[in-house]
């Protein structure tokens, strides 16, 4: 074995003194032969001639004894590189097109299978990450099979449990932080004490949250922070480690600093959120994950959550009623399952791509390949072997595959640095796609079996076609039948796939022009949406009320300004809190609808385009469902979509009726004062939504501002942030957009895979077209003589139907 | 031409036992081998020139035989092979099979 590798490394390394010897060694032989042929009377051009023939081939018999030596696979790939790139050369336009079109598809499959990568291949950064689950509450009952926690059940879950090392439960926060520069807007997680711990990481800096601060709810100041945000805002100073920050006019000490990482690490800081025995059991806020213990399987982990839930809903028969639970596994929190769909239709559309790109390289050699038949064939009668000619072909299809890769991984460098700045939206983990090792080897993976593929058919013809019948000089070579039925049968697969992918960017472009053609129910046009945080002093007294209306007083008064309101979740973009409702006389048990309710000014409907439908708007007169403090409940009023009007009081004018809301939760009873028109508040793929709309107030404000200005929306946003500093500069305007951005934005994943597939099959045709100029081109080359002959001889003369009687 | 047609060809692989038994005998360079396989067998065998280098090559990365440059009788030089332990062990295998598998097909030709 060694001593075989010895050899092997000295006929690398020492090739010219190995050759060098084995002309010695050959010429030795030769002279003796000679000697001994010229002793037994032979002239010496007579005996030199025999011993030569003797010997065979002297260039053969020296190729043979290489490989016998069996250095020959990378000696004779260094000599098939340096003819391959003359070959090449020899051609440079064939070359260079056939590395644009291949580097092309490289790129595109590049681009595609980074993104892939990024999202459904790379590990979470948790440890035993196939250990952890997310957990969701059910009423099955109501036909709700995925649901919030709310925070008396985790409680519950958490306590009564058994099968889980550690559950954690997580709810977004929003704050304005003072006191490092001007006011900002921060946002994170408020966790339970074990977040980090079921995900199974370490805080980079400082200390985890402790098990002896659970308790308290949000009463326990302290905070970790996400590791970007560490570094942006505090530059990575370690000394932040104990220092207080103010948020919403509290203060916090800063414990440690969170490691990043998608999904649920990169927030900006996450507050520790603790245990408290008065825990509400209606609202469904939390997202709750949890890691299962070694050794549970789902099955087990699912009964005890069952059992769980049956204890809870027997102790809280109203508000726990048909509770259950839902688990699923983390693999869904790379992406969603659309999100894979749509990768997968992507990496199959430049899987086509590449493919064309083959062929078409394929083509191009082939063609050339019958046109040097002669030169092959000189070459083989020279003494080279029928797999060392075939060799040759592959090595010239490998180099225009490593030419393409190289080119196309550019471009796909390029290309995803363009897609990163768009920060094009839905793509989890986006940002993450990079060039990295997994990524280049695919891309060395795809080139390697692109020039395999594509040099196969070239290297393989001529293997059965005679020599001598190439050797013949004739321009009327015919190359062979079956080899043009092969470059038909390419072409045509090539026309044929990226017709494929013309048809399915067609259906996915339609249906993306369809989607923002779709009816929103709101008007986009001439709307600027903005949030102005409002911190929780202003819940207090009025303040926030006093404010909203000085606001929108001041606002109105801007010329140009049409109407403006705001609500309480931002449309499309914004959260989503629901409720069970359902008419008050409904006294049998069935299925309430569940709505989404929103906090609305009176001005909200008009400013974003909402149609009434009956009744009336809110006026002032129309307060808040929610009781103040030490007040008695108030009349409530309510309006509803039309949908859900249609729903609760099916051939019946809803007007003046009366709901029960927070069905079996609160059962407050509310009057329908009116209807409005039905929007797409959760995006333009949901369908229209069952929304029930709640007056503002002094205890229920609403953070999102819509304007509707008959000039341009973005001239109006410095006036909005100067208004709204003027009446308090410790308030921040945030998320600036334009309405029309806004659907924009949320249909991002959508137009990014129309465009991208759009420019997949605008290629296609385009690489397909490359083929068939390289069929034709060759094929006219072919009958140069054929062509010539026909315009020499006269006209009469060819076999020209029609032509030759004029 | 008409020589070479009395002249039975090399089964294949018997070429290596050949040029193991020759230079058994002594290191030898190429030339000599191939006339020493041709006068040992009494011309009946025709060793091609031409194959005899390969495998004198392909028995070296064997590392059944070694090669190095000496100097002839005639003052010139030449390469010499010559038998590595692993190769005289490989001779007398090669040898044992050989008698065995004539031997065999000796017994079913006088029996048939």
């Amino acid at each position: 074995m060694i001593s075989d590798l010895l050899f092997r490394l000295r006929a690398i390394f020492r090739r010219h003194s190995v050759e060098e010897e084995l002309d010695n060694e050959l010429r030795f032989h030769l002279n003796h032969e000679i000697e001994k042929l010229m002793r037994s009377g032979l002239s010496r051009e007579e005996a030199s001639r025999r011993a030569r023939l003797a010997l065979g081939g002297l260039d053969q018999v020296k190729e043979e004894c290489r490989d016998a030596r069996g250095v020959s696979i990378l000696e004779t790939a260094m000599q098939d590189i340096r003819h391959g790139m003359r070959g090449l050369w020899r051609n440079p336009g064939l070359a260079i097109l056939a590395t644009l079109t291949l580097s092309l598809g490289m790129a595109a499959s590049t681009v595609v299978f980074s993104i892939f990568q990024a999202t459904l291949l790379r590990p979470m950064p948790f440890r035993d990450a196939d250990r952890l689950v997310e957990i969701w509450e059910t009423r099955l009952d109501r036909g709700i099979d995925q649901a919030s926690f709310t925070e008396a059940n985790f409680w519950d879950l958490r306590a009564q449990n058994h099968s889980f090392e550690e559950v954690a439960a997580i709810h977004s926060f929003e704050a304005n932080m003072t006191g490092a520069g001007p006011a900002e807007k921060v946002s994170g997680s408020a966790v339970t004490a074990g977040f980090f711990r079921t995900l199974g990481v370490s805080p980079i800096l400082g200390r985890d949250f402790l098990y002896e601060e659970d308790r308290g709810g949000m009463d326990n100041r302290v905070v970790i922070l996400g590791a970007r945000f560490w570094r942006n805002k505090f530059n990575g100073n370690p000394e932040i480690i104990g220092k207080t920050l103010r948020l919403n006019d509290q203060v916090y000490t800063v414990v440690g600093v969170a490691p990043a990482g998608e999904p649920w690490l990169n927030e900006q800081m996450f507050m520790l959120f603790g245990y408290r025995p008065d825990a509400d059991r209606g609202s469904w806020e939390f997202g709750v994950i949890g890691r299962l213990a070694t050794g549970v399987s789902d099955d087990t982990a699912r009964a005890d959550l069952q059992q769980v839930a049956g204890a809870i809903s027997q102790s809280f028969p109203n508000e726990a009623k048909g509770l259950g639970f839902r688990m699923g596994s983390s693999s869904q929190w790379g992406a969603s399952n659309d999100t894979r769909r749509a990768l997968w239709v992507l990496l199959g559309a430049v899987t086509f791509l590449l493919l064309i790109g083959c062929m078409n390289v394929a083509n191009l050699l082939l063609a050339r390949g019958t046109a040097r038949q002669r030169e092959i064939a000189v070459r083989s009668v020279l003494g080279a072997s029928r797999a060392r000619l075939a060799r040759f072909v592959m090595m010239e299809a490998l180099l225009l595959s490593g030419f393409g890769v190289a080119l196309g991984l550019a471009l796909a460098y390029g290309a995803l640095r363009v897609m990163q700045s768009l920060e094009i939206s839905g793509i989890p983990r986006l940002a993450d796609a990079s060039l990295n090792l997994w990524v280049l080897g695919f891309a060395a993976g795809t080139a390697a079996l692109t020039g395999l593929l594509s040099g196969l058919a070239p290297a393989l013809q001529g293997w059965g076609s005679g020599v001598a019948a190439a050797l013949r000089e004739s321009d009327r070579q015919k190359g062979s039948r079956g080899q043009g039925r092969l470059r038909a049968a390419m072409v045509t697969g090539e026309v044929a796939l990226s017709f494929l992918l013309l048809v399915g960017a067609g259906l996915l472009i339609r249906s993306f022009g369809q989607l923002m053609k779709v009816n929103h129910g709101f008007q986009t046009e001439n709307r600027l949406v903005f949030s102005v945080n409002m911190p929780e002093a202003y819940w207090k007294d009025g303040v926030g009320k006093q404010f909203m209306d000085r606001f929108f007083e001041r606002l109105s008064a801007v010329p140009g300004v049409i109407a403006v309101g705001a609500v309480g979740n931002r449309p499309v973009e914004g959260g989503n809190p629901g409720m069970g409702i359902d008419s008050n006389s409904q006294t049998a048990d069935r299925q309430s609808p569940w709505a989404g309710w929103r906090v609305v000014t009176p001005g909200y409907f008009r400013a974003v385009g909402l149609p009434v439908l009956r009744g009336r708007v809110f006026d002032e007169n129309d307060k808040p469902v929610w009781a103040e403090q030490g007040q008695p409940a108030p009349a409530r009023r309510v309006m509803i979509s039309d949908r859900l009007a249609k729903r609760i009081f099916p051939n019946e004018d809803p007007v003046g009726k009366h709901v029960n809301l927070w069905k079996r939760q609160g059962d407050w009873d509310a009057e329908v004062i009116g209807v409005v028109g039905d929007s797409r508040e959760r995006g333009l793929t949901s369908d229209p939504t069952l929304t029930v709309y709640l007056p503002y107030g002094r205890n229920a404000l609403a953070t999102e501002f819509v304007a509707h200005t008959s000039g341009n929306v973005h001239d109006l946003a410095p006036v909005v942030r100067s208004i709204v500093a003027d009446l308090d500069p410790n308030l921040p305007v945030t998320d600036i957009r334009s309405f029309q951005e806004v659907v924009t934005r949320s249909v991002a994943p959508q137009r990014f895979n129309a465009i991208l597939l759009g420019v997949f099959s605008g290629l296609a045709p385009l690489l397909a077209t490359t083929g068939i100029y390289g069929v034709l081109s060759y094929s006219m080359s072919r009958r140069t003589s054929e062509i010539g002959l026909r315009m020499a001889v006269p006209i009469e003369y060819s076999i020209q139907p029609g032509r030759g009687g004029n | 031409m008409n020589m070479a047609d009395e002249r039975i060809e090399l089964p294949q692989g018997t070429l290596d036992l050949l040029i193991l038994k020759t230079i058994a005998l002594g290191p030898q360079h190429g030339w000599a081998i191939s006339e020493r396989v041709q006068q040992m067998s009494s011309d009946a065998l025709q060793v091609k020139q031409g194959s005899l280098y390969p495998a004198l090559h392909r028995l070296e990365r064997h590392g059944w035989i070694k090669a190095r440059w000496s100097v002839t009788e005639n003052n010139r030089k030449a390469k010499y092979y010559e038998l590595t332990g692993s190769g005289r062990k490989q001779l007398e295998n090669q040898t044992d099979s050989w008698r065995r598998l004539t031997a065999a097909v000796g017994r079913i030709l006088d029996t048939a």
